[in-house]
């Protein structure tokens, strides 16, 4: 997996994009994960993995790399994003899926 | 004609700003002391306004349309945006624009064979946030900002972001007006792996050896070494970065670089360096 295995069709990649530009997005994300993966059309394979947090298995299904911590980020907050970071800890176990 | 009084090239990493002070002590004081060397050596230089050349961060150029390259006409930018304040740490601040100076380099640009988009609608996250705050901390020197595609496959080659510099600097020089003091100020890189395994990681090695070849003053060397391929090997989700930093090259020619700071530091999860290209 890489940047280079990115599905630019996949319609996660489109709600990462739009939730990060907008603060009315994200509020909606924060509130509401099916209501917002029912207005992008994600598919239930992108809604299940979006569910358990399984940030491998949004890399394997074309989700752009960069994206993937910032996932961590909208889930666990952006604030001291250090490697002790909730945000970090939480992409850190999903690191072996990675490879 | 306008003149390129000096290229810079820096690191953005959110972590300079946003938790350096999870580095060890001496590395924050050698990190600052380089990047505030850096805003010393532009600002001496006098610009009336810099053009900068970052990647953007999957955030303004979208993917089901995504140009190599997008110039910024707006008379004001603005940031950070919004879901990024907390993460670089960074006050908000306004810098102005060259609206009529970007469209024309967005016309004559294109008219040159290269396609660039153009926008008044960029949001700046730690692309611009990070590096304006040590370069011109006042936000009081005007700013063109180029985004590019580093990291959206499929990418610009190494060859087009050179030949972007070359033509960038033809324009300024061919086009802009008589007596204006241009800086060139390339962001982004050096190894790192935002979404990849190696995220905890940096490439000490591969960016140790990139600054030396600049330093070398050698474009066809780095033309014929540096490949996007290896970038990737050096951290897959973003040292490709330094594809602005090869535009940056194309503006310069066969001047060496002076490298100012370098550091590895895994708490900071970025190679952070810069170079400097002095022209005058």
């Amino acid at each position: 997996m890489g940047i280079m295995n990115t599905d630019r069709t996949l319609p996660s990649n489109r709600m990462v994009f739009e939730v990060r530009r907008s603060p009315e997005m994200y509020e909606r994300f924060t509130r509401d994960l099916e209501q917002i993966m029912a207005v992008y059309g994600l598919s239930e394979e992108e809604k299940a993995a979006w569910r358990e947090e399984n940030i491998g298995q949004l890399a394997e299904l074309g989700v752009h790399p960069y994206f993937l911590p910032q996932i961590s980020r909208l889930f666990h907050g952006v604030a001291h994003n250090h490697n002790e970071s909730e945000a970090c800890k939480a992409y850190a176990r999903h690191l072996d899926d990675l490879h | 004609m306008a003149e390129i009084v000096a290229t810079a090239a820096l690191s953005h990493a959110p972590s300079l700003t946003g938790w350096l002070y999870k580095a060890p002590e001496d590395t924050q004081k050698r990190i600052l002391a380089g990047f505030r060397k850096m805003g010393v050596l532009v600002r001496a230089k006098k610009p009336d306004y810099i053009i900068g050349i970052a990647n953007d961060h999957a955030l303004n150029l979208p993917f089901d349309n995504t140009p190599d390259f997008c110039i910024g006409v707006a008379s004001e930018w603005s940031g950070p945006a919004e879901w990024f304040k907390d993460w670089v740490a960074l006050p908000d601040y306004k810098v102005l624009g060259k609206s009529h100076h970007a469209r024309t380099l967005a016309r004559e640009i294109n008219r040159s064979g290269i396609r660039v988009a153009f926008s008044d609608d960029l949001l700046f996250d730690d692309n611009w946030s990070v590096p304006l705050h040590f370069v011109t901390p006042e936000h009081d020197v005007p700013l063109i900002p180029i985004n590019m595609n580093c990291t959206v496959p499929p990418l610009p080659s190494v060859d087009l972001c050179y030949q972007m510099g070359e033509t960038l600097a033809e324009v300024v020089r061919g086009m802009l007006p008589e007596g204006d003091r241009v800086i060139i100020m390339a962001t982004g890189g050096l190894s790192h792996d935002p979404g990849g395994p190696n995220y905890f990681e940096v490439d000490e090695e591969y960016d140790r050896w990139f600054l030396a070849l600049l330093e070398e003053g050698n474009p066809q060397r780095v033309l014929k070494e540096v490949t996007i391929e290896g970038m990737l090997a050096a951290g897959d989700g973003g040292t490709t970065e330094l594809l602005s930093w090869i535009a940056a090259m194309g503006t310069v020619g066969d001047h060496p670089a002076k490298t100012i700071c370098y550091e590895a530091e895994p708490a900071l999860r970025c190679g952070l360096g810069c170079s400097f290209w002095d022209l005058t």
